[in-house]
């Protein structure tokens, strides 16, 4: 893939090994600057040990970590926000204690960090929560709280572990619309890893699927979906069936076929890929009586699956 | 370095502001010197008017005077007390008799007594120390006087200003220390706080670090300082907190001791201990008291500074080397039940040094001793009771720079520990995989 953007974050050949067990086994992966990347992968994949080293929490065995075109580096972390799968706060402190706790580690001097926690519990709706206990907070409650703290330093880079998990839909909508709105106000690069495929398709542009240690793989999103399209459309026309697939003959490949007592099918036309679609829907209009042609919707499910089966095959 | 102290900071306002730390810091040494002052006030007020009858068959001590009855020979003797009254009589009471009597107890006088230096005294409730010692100074003046008059021509105040009484004081000749002995119950106070501060606040660190690991703080943390450092950083705000407590403990217990001077001091309580126990020194205040004092005076005697400023230390650097184990343990579990057998090599070493100190009271200087103080694992605890007794300059010194190299080589240690502990979950590590921890690269 030719990336005309400048990259955010780049892993080259990356490999960690715990013992015995490899957790990655050289995977590289590029995430171009101010995009939403999606890192996708089943249980166990080698998706946290990547994030838990971009987070400056482990390092790589064998390869490298690039930032913005310079070896990943401990100063680095300024410019990184970091949400954990597994979330916690400390029980014994209030709401705001303990968010210009972080705040504070993460180098914001007190009054900048108060105002940011201002705008932020605003924006939120969570407001009149800074003198709570955090034993008081619900979970959702305690993961917006979590969610502000990772992302309270504006760091150019964020890393979401799951951020979506927990969350009742209107919440999780809320966040989603913080995340694009950071990467579209902001230009925060977001690496996001997910197992929520419907939120892949709303939020990311970029994603790359790991699965036992390696990279499947990767890619944007539109293109990915184009290709695993493969040509097919949703075509509808009324007209004679065996005559029309007789004048197809080989040069497409017919699917799921729904046929109606007035003449009016409806299928799904696999298209070679040196034949432009234009040049299909002129040579159709000829023969039947075109009634609709778009191309197919594939979901990211699908691109995944195969691309597991096939990696797998 | 910021962070770290931010961290260090957390670890230490958050324990220091729990109610719990406020109410044990504020209500320890008043409970302590309240449970004491208990005990004096209920033997005090328990404590009637006791009437003891003293039986002189032969009228050894007392004479016969008309219509009054019998009285002793010797008033400066028997002198009056609001707690001790005597009364006299030549017929002794059968049993019975003496239980239907007012009576609290019973005393028969005889020659006896005068040739064996011994008295017996019978009692129907049991007498109180006061009661006693009263009773037997009061004899002694009693029996002293008769042996003067019948034995020599002295008069009894000669007697007494030639009769001597040596006190021992006991001094290593090396550290110029004197009475270093009894001083060693001071050095034992001081390790036992030793001991128990380490032990509580060592299992603060270990809580902490089960709540950070198993609530995942610890990732958001450490992707911001290094593993090692949050640690440290633990153990430093945690061993505060424990450094704040003693140091309160000590304040509070320092001004309830003069504040228990001066109310013993108004009410003229000191003289009237001082004239008990037959001092002849008059004083209303609690220094000169305690000093002339035979069990009190070693108090007196103590560098009190020396001992404080070697505890602080001793303190610091055992809390350094013990919370980092107990961090060590913390980090590689998930809740604190699977700990126990984890914390087992960690507690041997501490609870033998508080064993150890039994011994070390009774006979101070064993070799063992000696090797537990320089030991680092034992010598916190061990070099108090030492210090208490006086130690060579060299031995102290030589103990302390052992105790500091090997806190900075423990906090390494533990921290590879702990750095890889804290990201491992599942099953419980055994003690040698966590040994197998140390050999594991950086991150």
């Amino acid at each position: 893939m030719t990336v005309q953007q400048p990259l955010a974050l780049c892993l080259h050949d990356v490999r960690k090994q715990y013992g015995d067990h490899v957790a990655l086994d050289g995977v590289s992966v590029e995430v171009p600057e101010g995009s939403i990347f999606g890192l996708l992968g089943p249980n166990g994949a080698g998706k946290t040990t990547m994030i838990r080293m971009v987070a400056g929490i482990t390092a790589p065995d064998e390869g490298e970590l690039s930032f913005f075109g310079t070896p990943l580096k401990q100063s680095d972390i300024a410019n990184i926000g970091y949400l954990p799968e597994e979330r916690g706060l400390y029980k014994n402190m209030r709401v705001g204690e303990q968010a210009l706790y972080f705040a504070r580690l993460r180098g914001m001097s007190k009054s900048e960090a108060e105002h940011e926690l201002k705008t932020w519990f605003e924006r939120l709706d969570v407001d009149g929560w800074w003198n709570k206990e955090v034993s008081d907070l619900s979970k959702g409650m305690a993961q917006k709280i979590q969610f502000i703290v990772s992302v309270l330093h504006k760091p150019k880079f964020l890393i979401l572990d799951e951020p979506l998990s927990g969350f009742d839909p209107i919440n999780a909508n809320r966040i989603k619309f913080e995340i694009k709105r950071l990467r579209d106000e902001n230009g925060t690069t977001v690496m996001l890893s997910t197992h929520d495929m419907s939120s892949v398709d709303e939020l990311c542009d970029h994603v790359a699927l790991v699965n036992h240690g390696t990279k499947i793989l990767e890619g944007r999103v539109d293109l990915l979906r184009e290709n695993a399209r493969a040509g097919r459309v949703n075509f509808k026309f009324k007209g004679n069936l065996i005559a029309f697939t007789a004048a197809l003959g080989a040069s497409a490949i017919l699917h799921n076929v729904h046929s109606t007592e007035d003449h009016i099918h409806e299928m799904v036309l696999g298209i070679p890929p040196q034949t432009p679609i234009e040049k299909f829907l002129k040579w159709a209009t000829h023969e039947v009586d075109v009634l609709s042609c778009s191309p197919m919707s594939v979901s990211m499910d699908e691109v995944f699956l195969r691309a597991v089966k096939k990696a797998e095959s | 370095m910021r962070n770290w102290l931010t961290i260090v900071g957390r670890e230490y306002k958050t324990r220091v502001r729990r109610r719990v730390f406020i109410l044990s810091t504020l209500l320890g040494p008043v409970m302590m010197v309240g449970f004491i002052a208990l005990i004096v006030l209920l033997t005090k007020s328990q404590e009637s008017n006791s009437k003891i009858l003293v039986v002189d068959s032969n009228e050894i001590l007392s004479f016969q005077v008309e219509d009054i009855g019998q009285i002793p020979s010797c008033f400066e003797c028997f002198p009056e007390r609001e707690f001790l009254e005597y009364r006299f009589t030549t017929e002794g009471l059968s049993t019975e008799e003496f239980l239907e009597s007012d009576y609290d107890g019973i005393l028969e006088f005889d020659d006896g007594i005068l040739q064996n230096s011994k008295a017996l005294l019978q009692y129907e409730t049991t007498p109180s120390m006061r009661v006693k010692s009263a009773v037997k100074r009061d004899l002694t003046e009693a029996v002293e006087r008769l042996r003067v008059k019948q034995e020599s021509s002295l008069d009894y105040e000669t007697y007494k200003r030639l009769k001597v009484k040596i006190g021992l004081v006991t001094q290593d000749v090396e550290t110029r220390d004197r009475n270093a002995e009894s001083k060693t119950i001071v050095g034992w106070i001081f390790s036992m706080f030793m001991f128990l501060f380490i032990m509580i606040y060592g299992m603060h660190v270990m809580r902490g670090v089960i709540e950070e690991k198993s609530n995942r703080i610890v990732e958001v943390v450490v992707s911001i300082v290094k593993p090692e450092a949050l640690m440290a950083a633990k153990v430093a705000g945690i061993g505060l907190v424990g450094l704040t407590q003693i140091l309160a403990w000590a304040l509070l217990s320092w001004f309830l001791f003069l504040g228990f001077g001066t109310y013993a001091e108004s009410t003229g309580m000191l003289t009237e201990v001082m004239a008990e126990s037959g001092n002849a020194v008059s004083t209303t205040d609690l220094n000169t008291f305690m000093s002339s004092h035979e069990d009190l005076g070693f108090l007196m005697q103590i560098n009190w500074l020396f001992m404080i400023g070697w505890g602080l230390f001793f303190y610091l650097g055992g809390f350094a080397l013990y919370g980092s184990l107990f961090a060590a343990v913390g980090s590689s579990v998930e809740q604190e039940s699977d700990t126990q057998y984890l914390l087992l090599p960690v507690m041997i070493p501490l609870m033998f040094s508080y064993l150890l100190n039994i011994q070390i009271l009774e006979s101070p200087e064993t070799t063992l001793a000696t090797v537990c103080s320089f030991f680092p694992f034992t010598s916190p605890i061990t070099m108090m009771v030492r210090l208490s007794m006086g130690v060579l300059w060299w031995e102290v010194v030589m103990s302390a720079l052992i105790l500091i190299l090997t806190v900075y080589l423990m906090i390494k240690l533990a921290g590879r520990i702990y750095r890889t502990g804290i990201f491992m979950y599942g099953k419980k590590p055994s003690l040698l995989e966590m040994l197998k921890w140390l050999t594991y690269k950086n991150r």
